[in-house]
């Protein structure tokens, strides 16, 4: 009852006229950054946020939010037609889905992924709705231990997804914590690492950060080399897919559904790690595995729910706990603390227009993605054909003009510009940028959180171990940690005795 | 990836002892009350230590012999580099002369100088692209942006 009564004033938040611009908005440019190759979500927001200082944080959130899930959905236009991935997590669109367009599948393709999105998403935001408010009363128990821990734990699990090297990884969330704690120090008054530099008095920037890291970066790093597309001509017809496609696409749907939904609450997991995921899955238990990579559609259903449902189930820890579980979901938390919020279990009772219409603007979002993907297609082919070097200058001015208009200083447009070096060689020197930002956003919290606890114990570090949920927390972050170094021994050895025999 | 590790490592390792010294300097107080400095001591001293193994790692794959490879392709290095240089040119200049000969000139570079195309094609998306900014920016969303010497026109 008390949920219904909640949903209900979401809905009454949500469906103010000024909300459901802004969520359109937010959706529909979120589409867009999903179809363009070179722009992800990350960039998007870090990009947008300045432009949501004037309006309410509810507008904002919902806005912001809107691009993270609308860029789910825009990947797959992309990764279908032209075989390069708008994101990240629709590169394994790529492999059954551009091969369903080299069949004249192009439209059923689009249709299954588009449905399965909705439905995915739709799910993710119905159990965020029932979870949401569980998941906070638990966090209420919460003590500085307690979200020290588990913060440890987010950049762990972060570090240990990486990409690259984990040891490069922890490297840079250490750069991340390192970073966090320029500026004054709110306990003693004294200023750190500021070297009497005026525009770091107030801190590093996220904004700025993340706009450096990933977009000047993105764009440095896209300017390497010359980007070709070749966009398919023949004419995409019969949107909505068949009874034969929902009867092979259906289970994967509901898989990925579930799927992505748990990996999206996990920190560090997310919609890139639900899409691979999924993809795995849904090869290993087809009864037909040797048409995954010729256009088997489960192969595109499966993926595109995965990474809209882990979508909507990364806002779980976010709203809940405050804790980002990947870089995007760590700018909204920028985003949320900008505004003057702070997301955690008390962010339910003292912002519940926030909490409740960003959760009811996902059901109505994820209504005008269904309608925006399907019939606005040949208008994403049309962007689509937009060249690279119209679009570089267009996201360099942006940013610019974002990162200014901050707190119209130079000086943060010269931090952007920084870090858009500093993120363009980490590319090159293959070290990961995300643990650098969840680190960055959790270093205030995780120090307080530290300080406090020790204060606490009067210096005794057991309290840490003491409290079993901190304890647990812990056990995961040391398993992190110790996991991956016991299978590469292994792999090592097999080598070894291999390279013997 | 050897000499990128190397050169990673080295910078990484100055990196944690800068931070070392200057979290020292902070203070570190007491375990029943840790000052400024503490956290950042001892993850600089972590960092220092990821370091050292990312570069013994390193050298240890020098001495077996691995590959040369470059870590930057000499193909457009120089295009990154000029884009990075308007940029910069960008920020220092723009509250001085004012946003929209900033962007105007920006655009006109990197359309016309970077990516060679032809001037009146330039010209004409400079303009159209000055303009739908300062559109959108100042009069929308009251960004505020800088006037430089056009101030006297007061638009």
């Amino acid at each position: 009852m008390d949920i219904f009564q909640n949903v209900l004033y979401g809905f009454q938040v949500a469906l103010q006229p000024i909300n459901l611009i802004y969520c359109f908005f937010g959706v529909l440019i979120g589409t867009l950054v999903g179809v363009l190759p070179g722009l992800g979500p990350a960039a998007a927001i870090a990009l947008l946020l300045p432009s949501t200082f004037k309006a309410t944080p509810v507008s904002a959130i919902i806005m912001l939010a809107g691009i993270y899930y609308g860029a789910q959905y825009g990947g797959s236009t992309t990764s279908i037609l032209v075989n390069i991935p708008g994101e990240a997590s629709s590169v394994v669109t790529c492999i059954d889905g551009y091969q369903m367009a080299l069949r004249g599948r192009a439209g059923p393709a689009l249709g299954i992924s588009a449905f399965g999105s909705f439905i995915a998403g739709t799910f993710a935001v119905i159990a965020l709705t029932l979870l949401g408010p569980l998941l906070a009363g638990i966090a209420l128990q919460f003590g500085p231990p307690e979200f020290f821990a588990l913060m440890i734990v987010g950049i762990m699990v972060l570090t240990f997804l990486s990409s690259g090297s984990m040891i490069k990884a922890l490297m840079t969330a250490a750069v991340g914590l390192i970073l966090g704690g320029v500026g004054m120090d709110s306990i003693s008054g004294k200023y750190r690492f500021t070297f009497n530099i005026q525009v770091l008095l107030d801190g590093v920037g996220l904004v700025p950060t993340v706009m450096g890291l990933f977009g000047i970066a993105e764009v440095l790093e896209n300017l390497e080399t010359e980007i070709k597309r070749t966009i398919l001509t023949t004419k995409i017809k019969n949107l909505f897919p068949n009874l034969k496609d929902w009867a092979e696409s259906i289970w994967a749907i509901i898989r990925g559904t579930f799927l992505g939904f748990f990996l999206g609450i996990i920190p560090g997991g997310g919609a890139i790690v639900a899409s691979f995921a999924s993809y795995a899955i849904e090869k290993k238990i087809s009864k037909h595995p040797e048409e995954f990579g010729k256009g088997a559609i489960a192969g595109v259903a499966g993926p595109e729910s995965a990474n809209n449902s882990a979508a909507g189930g990364s806002f779980i820890p976010l709203l809940t706990l405050g804790i980002p579980p990947n870089a995007v979901m760590a700018i909204l938390l920028g985003a949320l603390m900008i505004h003057g919020l702070q997301p955690g279990p008390l962010l339910m009772s003292r912002a519940p227009d926030i909490f409740w219409g960003t959760i009811v603007s996902m059901y109505i979002g994820n209504g005008m993605l269904l309608v925006l993907n399907l019939p606005l297609i040949p208008l994403w082919v049309m962007v689509l054909r937009v060249p690279y070097y119209l679009l570089y200058p267009l996201i360099l001015l942006f940013c610019l003009v974002g990162s200014y208009s901050i707190g119209n200083n130079t000086g943060d447009v010269i931090i952007m510009l920084i870090f858009g070096i500093v993120g363009y060689l980490m590319r090159k020197f293959r070290y990961d940028a995300p643990p650098m930002v969840l680190a960055l956003v959790l270093g205030g919290e995780l120090e307080a959180s530290l300080r406090q606890s020790l204060m606490m114990s009067r210096g005794d570090f057991s309290i840490f171990v003491s409290r079993p949920i901190s304890l647990g927390f812990l056990i995961v972050a040391v398993l992190l940690l110790i996991v991956p170094i016991i299978t590469q021994r292994k792999k090592l050895s097999t080598l070894a005795e291999e390279e013997i025999g | 990836m050897g000499r990128a590790d190397r050169i990673s490592g080295i910078f990484w390792l100055c990196f944690a002892i800068l931070v070392t010294i200057e979290s020292y300097r902070l203070g570190l107080g007491t375990l029943h009350k840790p000052g400024p400095g503490f956290l950042f001591f001892w993850t600089s001293i972590f960092l220092g230590i990821m370091a050292l193994i990312v570069l013994i790692r390193a050298w240890v794959g020098r001495k077996t012999g691995e590959p040369k490879e470059s870590i930057f392709g000499k193909q457009n290095t120089r295009k990154i580099i000029f884009v990075l240089i308007s940029l910069f040119l960008y920020a220092i200049f723009m509250e001085t002369v004012g946003f929209i000969p900033v962007t105007l000139l920006l655009f006109i570079f990197l359309l016309g100088m970077i990516e060679k195309k032809k001037w009146f094609f330039t010209a004409f998306v400079s303009i159209v692209v000055t303009a739908c900014a300062y559109l959108i920016f100042e009069t929308w969303l009251k960004s505020q942006l800088p006037k430089g010497f056009l101030e006297f026109l007061r638009f």
